[in-house]
């Protein structure tokens, strides 16, 4: 599953599970580091995929009060 | 040799054509064959020339677009049917017979009676529980009219009250809409064939998606046709949904039962037909608004918990488990620092330990007094002087340096 195609939701839950497994260490420092840079790279996946819902919404409000 | 018909009676050819006269007679013979009939019919035209003894009437079928002429003799009339007015339903006994003269058919009455009310309602009762057995008011049967008709049909009297009541509210409700009106005669002989007429019309015109059946309020013999067994029937027959709107509140001839909706007045039929459009739009608007707020919580939700998660120390804070680690280098490397100390300092000790040991061992010292080891060639450490035979290179180590020197011979 590229990340490109990776759903908000499936998004959201691999990040709850980077983050879990952050919280409770034992991985080493390059597995840590990695988890890490998952995190953040999920983060923007769905912060994205918020954005952009909110941005459909806005043009279709647009649409509509022009349209009206 | 002519052929013959059935009955051995010689054909008519175009050589030997019958004359009028012959044809005639056998067409009447044929017509009596009929003999005497009820039959039921509304008057549609009563003649009754003073003096004369003989009334004419045309009489018409209930619903069908036919008549028939009637004779009766006055007495006849006067005996089964006084005051017989046009638009009364009649009971009637009686012969066909054809007039040669002119080539006419008429019905010879030799007794009519007048239908009551009462037995024109008892007809009713029949007709609806025959109609009702046969499932023409089967509410399964019912079709929904659409929710928004492209165009409604209506079926009412010319410039009547219905009319105006349906146009009005109709209009009111959805302006847009676009209404056929096809005005007939709403009560009277020729009421029903003309109501069929119609429907078939308005059913048979794809654009339209609703049919109106609207009359406004009238007497029980006024709203009989629309309790009419084809009007009935023609009703059901109607792909198109119809909506009856017959009477008041209180009137149910039969076709509200078999029509798709009944609705109380034709007023009542505006609302059934199309929505109110300010209501619809009204709705819609609100319909936006909820959709707007649902979306908006949704994503206000999903907002704060991603960001409650990039909140979180182990994303926001990387540089812990950096931290963390570096710590734990340096303690380490601290640690290893001082036992690394610990260990030389014992190392040194040990060392020195060692070599206070090594020095004690060592002749060293004793050389330092002047001593000097003596050994053979082959290592041996000389302590008696027979070790030692005369010639043998010898090695002599003093305090400094050494020498080699070679054993002459062994005194005393």
């Amino acid at each position: 599953m590229s990340d490109e195609t990776l759903s908000y939701e499936q998004a959201r839950t691999e990040l709850a599970s980077v983050v879990e497994r952050l919280e409770t260490g034992g991985s080493s420092l390059e597995e840590s580091l990695a988890l890490w840079e998952r995190g953040e790279k999920l983060a923007d996946i769905c912060q994205g995929w918020l954005d952009g819902a909110r941005d459909r919404i806005d043009t279709a409000r647009r649409a509509r009060t022009e349209g009206a | 040799m002519t052929d013959t018909d059935a009955g051995g009676v010689p054909r008519s050819t175009a050589e030997e054509p019958w004359p009028v006269r012959v044809v005639s007679q056998k067409v009447g013979a044929w017509i009596a064959k009929l003999g005497w009939v009820w039959v039921d019919g509304q008057v549609a035209q009563i003649s009754r020339r003073p003096g004369a003894s003989v009334v004419f009437l045309t009489l018409r079928d209930p619903s069908a677009d036919l008549s028939l002429t009637v004779t009766a003799h006055r007495d006849v009339l006067d005996a089964g049917a006084p005051e017989l007015a046009e638009g009364a339903r009649v009971t009637l006994h009686a012969k066909p017979e054809f007039y040669p003269a002119r080539g006419t058919l008429s019905l010879r009455a030799d007794e009519i009676r007048q239908v009551g009310l009462g037995e024109l309602l008892a007809r009713l009762e029949k007709l609806k529980k025959l109609l009702a057995a046969e499932g023409l008011f089967a509410r399964e049967r019912k079709r929904r009219p659409p929710f928004l008709p492209r165009r409604v049909g209506l079926i009412t009297g010319r410039a009547s009250a219905a009319e105006r009541d349906v146009l009005m509210n109709t209009r009111r409700r959805w302006p847009a809409v676009d209404i056929r009106v096809l005005n007939v005669p709403v009560q009277g002989p020729t009421a029903v064939p003309q109501i069929i007429d119609a429907l078939k019309v308005l059913d048979n015109d794809d654009t339209v998606d609703v049919i109106v059946l609207a009359r406004g309020g009238g007497s029980v013999e006024d709203l009989l046709p629309f309790s009419d067994e084809a009007l009935c029937r023609a009703v059901f027959g109607c792909r198109t949904p119809v909506v009856s709107a017959i009477g008041h509140e209180t009137d149910a001839p039969l076709v509200d039962y078999v029509a798709d909706v009944r609705a109380s007045t034709p007023t009542d039929a505006a609302k059934r037909i199309v929505p109110d459009l300010a209501e619809e739009s009204r709705l819609i608007d609100q319909a936006r608004r909820r959709l707007d707020r649902a979306v908006a919580t949704m994503l206000d939700r999903e907002t704060h918990r991603i960001e409650a998660w990039r909140s979180r120390p182990s994303l926001a804070r990387p540089e812990a488990m950096i931290e963390q680690r570096a710590a734990d280098v340096v303690a380490l490397r601290d640690r290893a620092g001082r036992s690394l100390d610990v260990r030389l300092r014992a190392a040194g000790e040990e060392l020195r330990h060692t070599v206070a040991q090594l020095r004690a061992l060592s002749p060293a010292a004793t050389l330092e007094r002047g001593y000097a080891i003596v050994q053979r060639a082959d290592g041996h450490v000389v302590r008696a002087a027979s070790e030692v035979t005369p010639g043998d290179i010898l090695r002599v180590r003093l305090a400094e340096g050494e020498l080699r020197v070679t054993a002459e011979q062994e005194q005393g």
